[in-house]
């Protein structure tokens, strides 16, 4: 290793570095203009880059000259800006810190499939806008490309710098996010202020998208997901110092390219032999460098001074849910026997997902802590199920287990940031938790799947084969066969059950206290660090046991079956049509891609799964605005009740209660006299 | 009569503001005290304070035993119970789930039985006892936000007593009342002490501490600069001077109104 080596890379490092400043950029400008930490700041870019893409290769028919393929970008930019604050932002200017985030995501997943849906999975090879060439120094070539990306950003971040400093503008901005009111007082309309700053954010975002081109292809995953180290960086600058968020994007741009200069070390760790170095090793950095910044700045961030009047949505009491278990049990039953083999493995992903999504019922209905992270253990559970047998021949039903139990060890360890965060910084590091578990545990060979995928055994039981490929195929024919299904359809309706008394058992009431209001558990004594990690623990346990079921199902698993994006797509279906109750979760699981309405969609329309999440973004968006319980919600419970009607207070008339009395004094209750002191 | 809160030395800092400085306070078992003091005093700093919310330095003890330093729930368990100035109910809980909650603790063994069995949790006696006390039961399966502010009070109220508690801190349970409700709520609090339940009362109704405490602490910027009882804190020089301020006569008189009116229903019964 030679220090000139280092110096060269730290430099390459300033053109991501520069991307993943730039869309801290957005995340700040988001945060600052109207309080939503957006995770779609990397989708708009990736949005204008597909668009520069377009327009430059003529995939709209037209080709345009560079100039005018860049001006029309940008205009591009700030129609998306507009739209984006039109539809994302305005209608939820009062809503929890929390929906605003989760607006933001149904808008990530819209974009993402858009982009799908109109160009295919494949990267594209941008036309850079850059000049190429490369200068020497410190004896290596360094693209000079590089430099143009960190002086443009640079100068970006200056200007927002000077102009939230400086200007009417951004002391007005500054002091709308401490109390709207105060805006007024500086005769400006907060509502402009949050649309300019938008915009200012969809713009840097396009810019940021056509500089990408110089250095990378543009695809539908790389730049969205550049926004968890954005996230990272914007978290070191509190959410709102351009200056700390640039430069802490940079840096973390320079550690990742040093990383990659790493790996081609001998002493670099590897997996499935050498010359293969470890995957994921970044994003687990990221995770990392994100949970430090989190316990060292979290109670930086500024609470914003508006008014909020949206929290989670209620998780009423079940009703009769035995009654509708057997039901919905009995009609599922018959489907599994009679569906034709595509319905079939449609309703069992569906029964899979509802598990999935009773996972996100106990954490986030009842406990009040949006996680993104439960898929991702249902993976560690299934590649423990894979591992277990190839590695050491254990099986059915043990495996399981154990793949349960160590979703639910990993889960408890994961719950303890969430200890010290929670609502939209939780979601942030499960996020960032999420993609370090995809590529660093799943990606690896030696314990994940690497890029082929894991085998995973049929489950047997006393060598009676009842899993996917069993040979009993029902009247509608086909694999998976109804055994798995009804196996599948067993666990669902078990958990969810209990789920049902969780919610009315003492446990649950002190979930529900946790998530109301933690100072006011305290202070009837409930232990709320234990409360949460139960919670973990419980709904860690239950992804767990879906992602088993979700191995077993396919007989071989790849790092994507437990994805981000799966999880995304997860949470949105399940804010969509309800994610506090045991109905509004098995509802929401019909919905989500590659579930019974996806296939049906798809053979009956011939409209694929991207179709799907592309309607569901939002969907997801228009539920938090009009339906912000989720649809099932409204449904099963009934609309929600008025807020009170004014009613005197009425006469309260004493009794004397031999229960609340102590003893001391018992005998001799009196009314209300002063002559109680006695010495 | 025994001590059940004794608070010595205790002080808090918020950075540079010294929110408490050395309050010397003390409750007996068979009291209800009073404890008062303009708009920023720190009187309900001294309640975060004894129950665990903010860290102090300085004695605490609850009958008898040493609580400075301990968790917020561990102090509550040793049945210390506290209402909020800003009511802070459990929003996502009906009223009675509001109560039982506070009254139970549940364990690993209920939590089985309940989850796995589908037991019905336990009907908690304190908890609808507490409902009947403040009137509450035709609200019992009403939700938190269906409730007008008055009543959400005596939710608040309820839920403290449904605990328990060997001693109840209440930060301003009159804010907000009518007249003649917080003269009701006077008459209920007065009598929850006299059934064997000390309280300390924070609150700015000077006609409903003088009139219903059997010992008062004034507080004023995070010092206490006076106690006793309502008749000697009513003439007290620096009282008036810090407190009272100008409205004297007129503190005094509400004072005195409320006082003779309470005695005026207690003659009536
Ligand atoms: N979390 C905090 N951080 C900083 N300062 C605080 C905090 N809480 C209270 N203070 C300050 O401590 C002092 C005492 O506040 P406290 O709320 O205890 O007063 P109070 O007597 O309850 O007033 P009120 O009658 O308005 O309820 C005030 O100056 C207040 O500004
Ligand atoms: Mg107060």
């Amino acid at each position: 290793m030679s220090l000139n080596q280092v110096l060269v890379f730290l430099l390459l490092g300033l053109g991501s570095g520069g991307l993943i400043a730039g869309i801290g950029m957005g995340v700040v400008l988001s945060y600052r203009g109207a309080g939503v930490i957006n995770i779609s700041v990397g989708a708009i870019a990736m949005l204008a880059g597909f668009c520069y893409w377009a327009l430059r290769t003529g995939d709209f028919g037209i080709t345009f000259a560079a100039p005018w393929a860049v001006t029309l970008t940008l205009i591009f930019a700030i129609v998306l800006g507009l739209f984006f604050e039109g539809f994302c932002v305005r209608p939820l200017r009062r809503a929890s810190p929390l929906a605003k985030l989760v607006a933001t995501l149904g808008f990530l997943l819209s974009a993402q499939a858009a982009v799908i849906l109109a160009f295919g999975e494949s990267a594209r090879p941008q036309p850079a806008i850059l000049p190429g060439g490369t200068v020497l120094l410190f004896g290596g070539a360094v693209q000079i490309n590089r430099f143009w990306i960190f002086g443009i950003l640079l100068a970006i971040t200056l200007l927002f710098a000077g102009i939230f400093r400086w200007t009417k503008f951004g002391l007005g901005t500054r002091a709308a996010a401490e109390n709207e009111a105060n805006a007024t007082l500086f005769g400006l309309s907060p509502n402009r202020l949050s649309l300019v700053n938008t915009v200012a954010m969809s713009l840097t975002m396009g810019i940021v998208g056509l500089l990408a081109a110089s250095i990378q292809s543009v695809d539908s995953q790389t730049l969205p997901l550049m926004v968890v180290p954005a996230l990272a960086a914007a978290m070191f600058g509190s959410f709102t110092s351009f200056g700390i968020t640039f430069v802490a994007g940079l840096l973390i741009g320079m550690a990742e390219s040093l990383l990659t200069y790493f790996e081609t070390f001998s002493w670099f760790p590897t997996s499935g032999g050498p010359g293969n170095p470890i995957p994921g090793v970044q994003e687990l950095m990221i995770f990392v460098i994100l949970v430090i910044a989190m316990l060292f700045r979290a109670s930086r961030i500024p609470g914003r001074g508006d008014i909020i009047d949206r929290r989670l949505p209620a998780a009423p009491r079940p009703k009769a849910p035995m009654k509708g278990a057997i039901r919905w049990g009995a009609l599922a039953a018959f489907a599994i026997w009679a569906l034709p083999y595509g319905f079939r493995e449609g309703l069992i992903y569906s029964l899979i997902a509802t598990i999935s999504l009773f996972s996100l019922v106990v954490i986030t209905g009842y406990v009040g802590q949006l996680s993104v992270v439960q898929i991702s253990l249902g993976g560690v559970a299934g590649f423990t199920v894979s591992h277990l047998f190839t590695n050491f021949g254990i099986a059915f039903p043990w495996a399981g287990i154990i793949g349960v139990i160590f979703a639910i060890v990993i889960g408890v360890i994961s719950g303890f940031p969430a200890l010290r965060v929670r609502g939209v910084g939780l979601v942030v590091v499960t996020l960032a938790a999420t993609d370090a578990i995809q590529n660093f545990g799943f990606g690896n060979t030696t314990w994940g799947a690497g890029n082929t995928g894991a085998a995973v055994p049929s489950p047997s039981i006393f060598g009676f084969n009842f899993g996917s490929n069993a040979t009993f195929h029902g009247l509608g024919g086909g694999e998976p066969s109804p055994l798995f299904g009804w196996f599948t359809l067993l666990l669902t309706i078990i958990i969810g059950l209990l789920i049902c008394n969780l919610r009315r058992s003492g446990l649950g009431q002190e979930m529900l206290a946790v998530r109301a209001n933690e100072r006011a558990a305290a202070a009837t004594g409930i232990n709320v660090r234990n409360v949460k990690l139960i919670g973990f623990a419980i709904a860690s346990g239950i992804a767990g046991v879906s992602g088993v079921l979700l191995a077993y199902s396919y007989g071989s698993i790849t790092a994507d079956s437990y994805g981000t994006l799966v999880a995304l797509n997860f949470i949105a279906f399940g804010y969509i049509i309800g994610i506090t109750t045991v109905p509004g979760a098995v509802q929401a699981a019909v919905g989500v891609p590659g579930g019974l309405f996806a296939f049906a969609l798809l053979d009956w329309f011939g409209l694929q799964g991207n179709w799907l999440s592309f309607v569901g973004g939002f969907l997801l968006v228009l539920t938090l605005i009009h339906r912000p319980g989720g649809v099932a919600l409204d449904i099963f419970y009934g609309p929600p009740k008025k807020p009170f009607k004014e009613r005197p207070l009425g006469r309260m008339i004493f009794r004397p209660s031999p229960v609340l009395a102590n003893g001391a004094a018992g005998a001799d209750v009196t009314e209300g006299t002063t002559a109680g002191v006695s010495s | 009569m025994t001590t059940v809160l004794s608070a010595q030395g205790v002080s808090v800092s918020f950075g540079a503001v010294r929110a408490l400085d050395g309050v010397d306070l003390e409750v007996q078992s068979d009291q209800l005290v009073g404890l008062i003091g303009p708009n920023g005093a720190g009187k309900t700093t001294f309640i975060d304070a004894v129950t665990g919310f903010v860290p102090s330095r300085g004695e605490i003890t609850l009958g008898g035993r040493r609580i400075s330093g301990m968790a917020p729930h561990d102090r509550a368990r040793l049945r210390l119970a506290r209402t909020w100035q800003t009511i802070e109910l459990f929003d996502d809980l009906s009223v009675r789930e509001n109560l039982s909650v506070s009254s139970r603790r549940s364990t690993m063994v209920s939590t089985v039985s309940e989850v796995l069995f589908g037991r019905p949790p336990r009907a908690e006696a304190l908890a609808e006892e507490a409902m009947h006390l403040l009137e509450l039961d035709e609200d019992a399966e009403r939700m938190p936000n269906e409730l007008p502010q008055g009543r959400r009070k005596l939710v608040g109220i309820a839920r403290a007593l449904a605990s328990k508690p060997q001693l109840l801190l209440m930060d301003e349970p009159a804010a907000g009342l009518a007249t003649n409700e917080s003269l009701e709520l006077g008459r209920i609090l007065r009598n929850v002490v006299d059934s064997g339940l000390p309280i300390l009362l924070v609150d700015h109704d000077m006609g409903l501490v003088l009139g219903i405490c059997d010992y008062i602490y004034v507080l004023d910027f995070g010092k206490i600069i006076a106690q006793g009882t309502a008749e000697e804190i009513r003439h007290n020089p620096q009282v008036l001077a810090a407190y009272l301020g100008g409205s004297t006569s007129e503190a005094v008189a509400t004072a005195e109104a409320a006082e003779e009116a309470a005695e005026s229903e207690h003659a009536a019964k």
